[in-house]
Parts: structure tokens; C-alpha cells; sequence
């Protein structure tokens, strides 16, 4: 029974660290624009895809293609940011918000479509030789790719810490999320902060979409469910709580695969019920300060 | 070193700014008085570049400035300090000074202007990885003006910086005022406390629903009947 839970947890901790590392592009992008890209599931899908691609035309072992991804949907992010978004920065905040919803509506429309152009209505898998062997260690048995993931997933969260924290630019998209004017009269080039940090989100969305990609069978569909996980994890951290959006994610990922030992498929319920139980409880979110 | 021309300013359908004109010469305090909603802190925004005014001009250092980008009028060396702090809650003191040396030239000086600030605020030193947003009023005022004073900007506009405070720290704060302009930074200051506003500087307009309605020397502001009624309160 303790081995169950334990496997369980290890589990948990797996798909956490991919619903936190999902999360956190949106809670970046949220946090710093105030606005909200419920395409984000869609770059993910994006990022599963060209690994996909990496790895079938080039050959390119999909950890190795991380940076290579992270580059490509930095730059979609940044062009789309562009054409759709940057318009409705002098927006007020109500306004902002509502049309960023609309317009990346159309974004979770448009990109599934252009999947299917791509790369067809088929699954595909992203399966390198090491995909299902694993190592065993105190009776748990740990996936090599789970666990490289979430390796992977700890360093992405620790350096953008770290980005967000130590460089001028970091302290600027932080200074533009607390109080953007203020943010501006400090010199900060808001234009510049708020496409670079979509482009950032993207970016973060990209490379969690290698590991989803690693975790499961790809569909141009798939990018709504991890919104939602994405949305979840967001709402149970605190709008904006970048840090805690990774700790959320964990949180989310134990509680559903722990969970899965007494209620078996009905365990996705479980982060839909903590959505609510926050949102009618603590709305401000765990993590969030004040 | 500031020239505002005639400027008219609009929010939305209403006019708020109608033909001001003011100068401010290097070095110099200068004090824009006025009752509330009488356009003062319009004519700071618009000097900082957050309105575009609809005609007339800001020239600083000889340059138009009114239509440009705020973070360039920043670089060029004028430094607001709003009238609400502007103060970011949820980064720490220390993080909001640095913020405050964002341009090239004012990061070079970071430390040292860090040291300054401190002597003049020992408080800040204290508090200094404490989040902003759990400090009182009087001391969030305090980090404003030395975030203001970390851009290293020549003219420093500062939008009543003694809003809401108690006398103690006000006196506190003008006292940091005057150090800061004897180091050589021009002063631009919004005030509804006219009898210190007065005290302090070089010259001073009134503002009065959103024209100009005297200005002159501070010092003959302060004997003038007209403003001892409307703003001293002494004329009864």
C-alpha cells in the first residue's frame, strides 16, 4: 500500500512539474499584461509538434531540441503578439482583458487548423529509444523521460527565477506587473517588456510542450485540455504568482494521481473541485500576497 | 531648461489645460499651486510625457518632448514622481530603488546614489528588504522621492509630495527636497501646501481651472493679497 502511494506520488510529482511548467507561461503573460491567452495550450501543442519534427525530419533527440523549440515559439509568440495583441496595450484593464480573451479565442480556433494542414488529423508520438524503459529505486519505479522531464521543468522554473529576479529586464516586467505607469516612469520601454515577455510565455508554453509531447500521443486538438489544466493551476496559485504557479502545478498533479488510487478515472474531477473549492474560498489564490 | 508653450490639453471631450505656458530655468525650484482638479497635476503628465497635448509645446533643454515616448523623456532626464507614490508593493525597498536607476546613465551611479538615499533616509536602510507595499504612508513617500532621485534626472517633478502625510514627515521631506536641489537637480513641485511650497522656491504659478492665473516670484506670491485669500486662508 505505501509502495502504491509512493509510486503514486512520484507520479504526482511527475505531471505537476508539466502542469506548473504549463502554467507558468500564462501566469508570466497574465501577470505582467493583465491579459489572458487561452491559446496558450495551443503554443504547447505548437512546441509538441515541431519536436515532433525535430526528431522525425533531423533526427534531433527532443531534449536536445528544447532550445531549438524554445527559439521557434519565442518568435511566433513575439509575431502573433504583434499582429493581434499589441494593439490593445493603452486599453483600460476591464477592456484589455476582455478582448485579449477574444482575440486569442480565435487564436485556439486558427492554430488547431493549421496543425491539421501540418501535420494531419493523425496522432502522432514523439518516441525516442528510451521512451518506457525506467529505473527502480526503493521499490518505485521512475520513467526516464518523466524524470529528465522534470529535471528539465525545475531548471526551466529556477533560471526564469533567477531572469526575473537578477536582470534589469526581469525587474521591469515585475515593475510593469505591479504598477505599469509607475513601471514607465522609471524609463521601462513598456512596448518592448510586454512583447518580449509574451514571446517569453510562449516560449515557456513551447517547451512544455516537448515534455507533453514525450507523455503522451500528439493531436492538433490537444492544446484546450492543458488551457485548462494551465487556467487551473493559475487560479489555485494567484493571478500573477509566477513562482507559485510551478508549486500549484504539483500541488494539482499529487492531488489528481494520489487521488486516482480510490477514484480510478473520475481523478481528473479532482483539480475541477479544487478549482471551485478556490475560487469560492481563498479567490485571491494560495500564493498570492496581499 | 523647461519651456511649455501654450499647451491645451484634453481629457477626453473635456478641456482640462487651456494655453499654459511656464518656464523653469536650470537650478531652479519652481512651484505650480492650485486647488484640487485645477490642472496641476495634468501639466506633470503631460511634461513626463503620459498626455500628448493637443496644441502648444514642451521644450526641454531645447528639444520638443511632447510627443515623445515616456521612457525617452526619462532618458532625457526628467524624473516624475507621482502624486499616488507609484510605488511597486510587491518588489522590496532595495528592488524599488534600482528600478528607479533604469536608464544607462542613472545604473552606472546605482550604488552610490543607493548610499545617498540612505543617509538621507535612514529609514529606507532599515527597511530595506521589506516589501513595499507593507510600508506606512510616510515612508513610502520617502522611497518615491528616492527612487526619483535614483534616475539621476535633472529636472525631478514631484506631485504633492506631501499629500496625506503628517507635518513631522513632511518637514522631513522638504528638508530632503532642498538637499536634493542644492546638489544641482531642478525641481518642478506640485503643491497644495502653499505656505511651504512658497517658502521653498525660486517661483511659483498659479493654477486655477486649468489656466494660469499669476505667476512670479515665490517670495512676492507669499505677500500678494489675492493668493493669501485663496490658498493662506488669512484674508477674513
Amino acid at each position: 500500500m505505501i509502495q502504491m502511494f509512493a509510486q503514486s506520488f512520484v507520479n504526482g510529482v511527475n505531471l505537476g512539474a508539466l502542469y506548473g511548467l504549463a502554467a507558468v507561461g500564462l501566469s508570466l503573460a497574465f501577470g505582467v499584461m493583465k491579459m489572458m491567452n487561452v491559446a496558450h495550450g495551443e503554443f504547447i501543442m505548437l512546441g509538441s509538434y515541431i519536436a515532433y519534427w525535430l526528431f522525425m525530419l533531423f533526427d534531433i533527440d527532443p531534449f536536445l531540441g528544447i532550445p531549438i523549440v524554445a527559439f521557434v515559439l519565442f518568435l511566433i509568440g513575439a509575431v502573433l503578439y504583434k499582429l493581434l495583441f499589441s494593439g490593445m496595450v493603452t486599453f483600460h484593464e476591464e477592456l484589455k482583458l476582455k478582448n485579449s480573451l477574444l482575440v486569442a479565442f480565435g487564436l485556439f480556433l486558427v492554430l488547431p487548423e493549421v496543425a491539421k494542414l501540418l501535420w494531419t488529423g493523425d496522432e502522432r508520438m514523439l518516441t525516442p529509444s528510451y521512451s518506457g524503459s525506467s529505473f527502480g529505486l526503493f521499490g518505485v519505479r521512475f520513467g526516464y523521460v518523466p524524470t529528465i522531464g522534470l529535471l528539465v521543468s525545475l531548471a526551466v522554473i529556477t533560471l526564469l527565477q533567477l531572469f526575473l529576479n537578477k536582470t534589469y529586464f526581469g525587474k521591469s516586467a515585475r515593475a510593469t506587473a505591479d504598477n505599469w505607469k509607475a513601471a514607465k516612469m522609471m524609463g521601462v520601454n513598456d512596448a518592448r517588456t510586454y512583447i518580449i515577455t509574451f514571446a517569453i510565455g510562449a516560449a515557456l508554453a513551447g517547451i512544455a510542450g516537448v515534455l507533453v509531447g514525450l507523455s503522451g500521443a500528439l493531436t492538433p486538438g490537444m492544446g484546450i485540455g492543458w488551457t485548462i489544466k494551465a487556467l487551473i493551476v493559475v487560479v489555485l496559485a494567484g493571478m500573477g504568482s509566477i513562482g507559485g504557479a510551478f508549486i500549484a502545478g504539483l500541488i494539482l498533479g499529487v492531488a489528481e494521481a494520489v487521488s486516482a488510487i480510490f477514484m480510478g478515472p473520475y481523478a481528473i474531477t479532482v483539480g475541477l473541485i479544487l478549482f471551485l473549492l478556490i475560487l469560492m474560498f481563498r479567490p485571491q489564490g494560495l500564493f498570492a500576497r496581499g | 531648461m523647461l519651456e511649455v508653450m501654450d499647451i491645451n490639453v484634453f481629457h477626453g471631450d473635456i478641456q482640462a489645460l487651456w494655453d499654459v505656458s511656464m518656464t523653469l530655468q536650470d537650478g531652479e525650484i519652481v512651484t505650480l499651486i492650485g486647488a484640487n482638479g485645477a490642472g496641476k497635476s495634468t501639466i506633470a503628465e503631460t511634461i513626463a510625457g503620459f498626455i500628448i497635448p493637443a496644441s502648444g509645446s514642451v521644450l526641454f533643454d531645447g528639444v520638443r518632448i511632447d510627443d515623445e515616448q515616456v521612457h525617452k523623456v526619462v532618458d532625457m532626464g526628467i524624473c516624475l514622481v507621482p502624486e499616488d507614490k507609484g510605488i511597486f508593493p510587491s518588489m522590496n525597498v532595495l528592488e524599488n530603488l534600482e528600478m528607479g536607476a533604469f536608464t544607462a546613465k542613472a545604473r552606472k551611479a546605482r550604488d552610490e546614489t543607493i548610499r545617498t538615499i540612505y543617509e538621507l533616509f535612514p529609514i529606507l536602510k532599515i527597511r530595506s528588504k521589506q516589501l513595499a507595499g507593507t510600508l506606512s504612508g510616510g515612508e513610502q513617500q520617502m522611497l518615491a522621492i528616492g527612487r526619483g532621485i535614483m534616475s539621476k534626472a535633472k529636472l525631478l517633478i514631484l506631485d504633492e509630495p506631501s499629500l496625506g502625510l503628517a507635518p513631522q514627515i513632511t518637514e522631513e521631506i522638504f528638508e530632503v527636497v532642498y538637499q536634493i536641489h542644492k546638489t544641482g537637480v531642478s525641481i518642478l513641485l506640485v503643491e497644495q501646501n502653499v505656505h511651504i511650497a512658497l517658502g521653498l522656491a525660486n517661483r511659483a504659478y498659479i493654477i486655477e481651472n486649468g489656466r494660469v492665473t499669476k505667476h512670479g516670484e515665490a517670495r512676492a506670491l507669499l505677500d500678494d493679497e489675492h493668493v493669501m485669500d485663496a490658498y493662506l486662508g488669512t484674508g477674513m
